[in-house]
C-alpha cells in the first residue's frame, strides 16, 4: 500500500485538502511532482527553505538535517513519510 | 574580564554558554555542547573551493555587449557583494571570538569568516578579468554614497559590540567615561548588544546577500556573465550555511536552550530584532531603486526585486519566530531556486560522486568473502 500525503491549504477561509500518494525519493519531490508550490534551495537539508509544518504522522530523515527546524516542523527535501502523514501546504 | 588565549581554569565546556562564559581553552571536538556547529564546520569544509577554478574569461566579452544601464547594475551589484564580504570576512572573528566560550562555536566562526575571505578573493578574480586594473571599482566602494550608507548600517551593530567588549575587557563592568562620553558597561548591556548584533548579521546573511544574488542570476538567466554566476552559486551555497548558523544561535537563545538571560533578552528585545530585519528590507528596496535608476534589465526590475525582498523576508523572519509581515505568497523569481540548489553547483570531478569527499573517501570495509575469487 502506498503511503498517503495529505496537504492542507489555508489560503482561503475554508481549508482545502489534497491527498497525494507517496512514491518518490523524498517529500519535496512528491510535492513538486504534484504541482504543489514548495520553496526549496539546497535540497540537502542545510538551508531550511523547505521547512514544512507536520500536522499528523511521522517522517524519517534520509540525511542529518542541519537547518534549524522548530518543533512540529520537517524538512521536505530530505525526509520520507513513515506511514500516512498530513502537512500544511 | 581580561581575555586570555589559553584559559588555565579547568572548566567543563559542556556547561558553558555560547557567549560570555569562560574563554575557551582546549580546542576539542570530541564532545560538544551544541553539536550543530561541529556539523556545520564539517559541511562547510566539504564545500571548499577556489575562485581560480572557475573560468570567467567569456564574461569579458559578454560585459562589453551590455548596455550602460546593465553595466551599472552589474558593477554596482558586485561592489555591494564586495562590501558585504569585506565586512563578513573579519567581523565575526573580531566581534564574536573574544566572547565565545565553547570550542565548536569558536571554530565555526573562524571557518565561516575564512569562507567569506574566499568570497572576497573571488570578487577580485572577477573584476581583474573584466577590467585589467580594477582599482577604480574598489576605491569607489569607499567613496560611493549609496554603498557607504549600506556599510554604515551593517557595521554599526558590530562596532558597538566590539567597543563595549573592549571596555569590558580592559575596565570591567561599571560606568566609564571615554573622551568625555559616558558608557555604562554591564553584563546585561553587553548581552543586549550581542543579541542585536546577531540579529543584524542574520538579516545580512538572510536578505542582503539574496538581493545581490538575484541580480547576478538574472544575468545568467539570459546566458550572460555565466562565469560570474558560477562563482556566485558557490558563494550562495556557503551563505546558506552561514545563515543556518545564525538562525540556530538565535533560536537556541530564544528557546532557552543556552544562556537563560539571553532567552529573557530575546523576548524583551523582540521588537528591536524585528525592526532590524524590517530596516534591512527597506534599505534593500532603496538599493534596488539605485540599481535600476538608469533603466531595468530584461527579466528584472525594481518592482520584482522589491517583491522578492519581501518574499524572502517572510521566509527568513518566520524561521526565527518573527512572523511573516508581508502579504506575498508566491516567489516572484521562481528561477532563483535553480541557482540556489546545490545539485546544480558544478563541482570538481573528485567531488562529483560524493559531496563530502573530504571525509570517508577510503572504503576500508573488508569482508571475509572479498577475496573469494582469488586463487593461489
Amino acid at each position: 500500500m502506498c503511503k498517503k500525503v495529505t496537504v492542507v491549504k489555508y489560503d482561503s477561509d475554508i481549508p482545502c485538502e489534497q491527498t497525494l500518494s507517496f512514491a518518490h525519493n523524498n517529500l519535496l519531490d512528491c510535492l513538486l511532482n504534484n504541482n504543489i508550490a514548495k520553496e526549496y534551495h539546497c535540497k540537502e537539508g542545510f538551508c531550511g527553505a523547505c521547512r514544512t509544518e507536520l500536522i499528523e504522522g511521522h517522517v524519517e530523515y534520509l540525511l542529518d538535517p542541519l537547518a534549524y527546524i522548530d518543533d512540529g516542523e520537517i524538512l521536505a527535501c530530505c525526509c520520507k513519510p513513515l506511514g500516512d502523514i498530513t502537512i500544511k501546504a | 574580564m581580561k581575555y586570555t588565549t589559553f584559559n588555565q581554569k579547568n572548566n567543563d565546556p559542556l556547561l558553558e554558554p555560547m557567549f560570555f562564559g569562560n574563554p575557551v581553552n582546549v580546542a576539542r571536538y570530541d564532545q560538544q555542547k551544541h553539536s550543530i556547529f561541529e556539523k556545520l564546520i564539517e559541511k562547510q569544509i566539504s564545500f571548499f573551493w577556489r575562485p581560480e577554478e572557475v573560468d570567467v574569461s567569456k564574461d569579458r566579452v559578454d560585459f562589453q555587449k551590455l548596455s550602460d544601464s546593465e553595466k551599472h547594475i552589474f558593477i554596482s551589484n558586485l561592489k555591494y557583494q564586495t562590501l558585504l564580504d569585506s565586512i563578513q570576512g573579519r567581523s565575526p572573528n573580531i566581534a564574536f571570538l573574544p566572547i565565545i566560550s565553547i570550542p565548536e562555536l569558536e571554530t565555526w566562526t573562524e571557518t565561516w569568516s575564512f569562507f567569506e575571505t574566499i568570497h572576497s578573493r573571488s570578487y577580485t578574480h572577477i573584476l581583474r578579468n573584466l577590467f585589467g586594473d580594477p582599482s577604480s571599482i574598489f576605491s569607489d566602494i569607499v567613496e560611493n554614497e549609496e554603498i557607504k550608507k549600506r556599510a554604515a548600517d551593517i557595521s554599526k551593530y558590530y562596532d558597538d559590540l566590539i567597543f563595549y567588549t573592549q571596555l569590558w575587557q580592559t575596565l570591567g563592568e561599571g560606568t566609564h567615561t571615554i573622551h568625555g562620553e559616558k558608557h555604562i558597561v554591564t553584563m546585561r548591556t553587553l548581552k543586549i548588544k550581542l543579541f542585536l548584533c546577531m540579529n543584524s548579521v542574520n538579516a545580512l546573511e538572510a536578505i542582503r546577500f539574496y538581493v545581490s544574488f538575484a541580480c547576478t542570476f538574472a544575468f545568467a538567466e539570459r546566458e550572460l556573465m555565466e562565469g560570474n554566476s558560477k562563482i556566485i552559486r558557490l558563494i550562495s551555497r556557503d551563505e546558506n550555511l552561514h545563515l543556518t548558523s545564525t538562525q540556530h544561535i538565535l533560536n537556541l537563545w530564544a528557546k532557552g536552550k543556552d544562556d537563560p538571560e539571553m532567552a529573557d533578552i530575546a523576548l524583551e528585545f523582540r521588537d528591536q530584532a524585528r525592526d532590524i530585519f524590517l530596516d534591512a528590507v527597506a534599505q534593500e528596496k532603496e538599493w534596488a531603486g539605485y540599481l535600476f535608476k538608469n533603466g531595468s534589465m530584461i527579466g528584472l526590475n525594481k518592482e520584482i526585486l522589491c517583491q522578492y525582498v519581501e518574499f524572502i523576508a517572510n521566509h527568513r523572519m518566520s524561521a526565527i519566530g518573527l512572523g511573516q509581515p508581508f502579504d506575498i505568497k508566491n516567489n516572484p523569481l521562481p528561477w532563483m531556486n535553480n541557482y540556489l540548489n546545490s545539485d546544480n553547483v558544478q563541482v570538481a570531478p573528485q567531488e562529483s560522486e560524493i559531496s563530502s569527499y573530504l571525509v570517508g573517501q577510503i572504503d576500508s570495509e573488508v569482508g571475509s568473502n572479498d577475496f573469494d575469487e582469488f586463487e593461489l
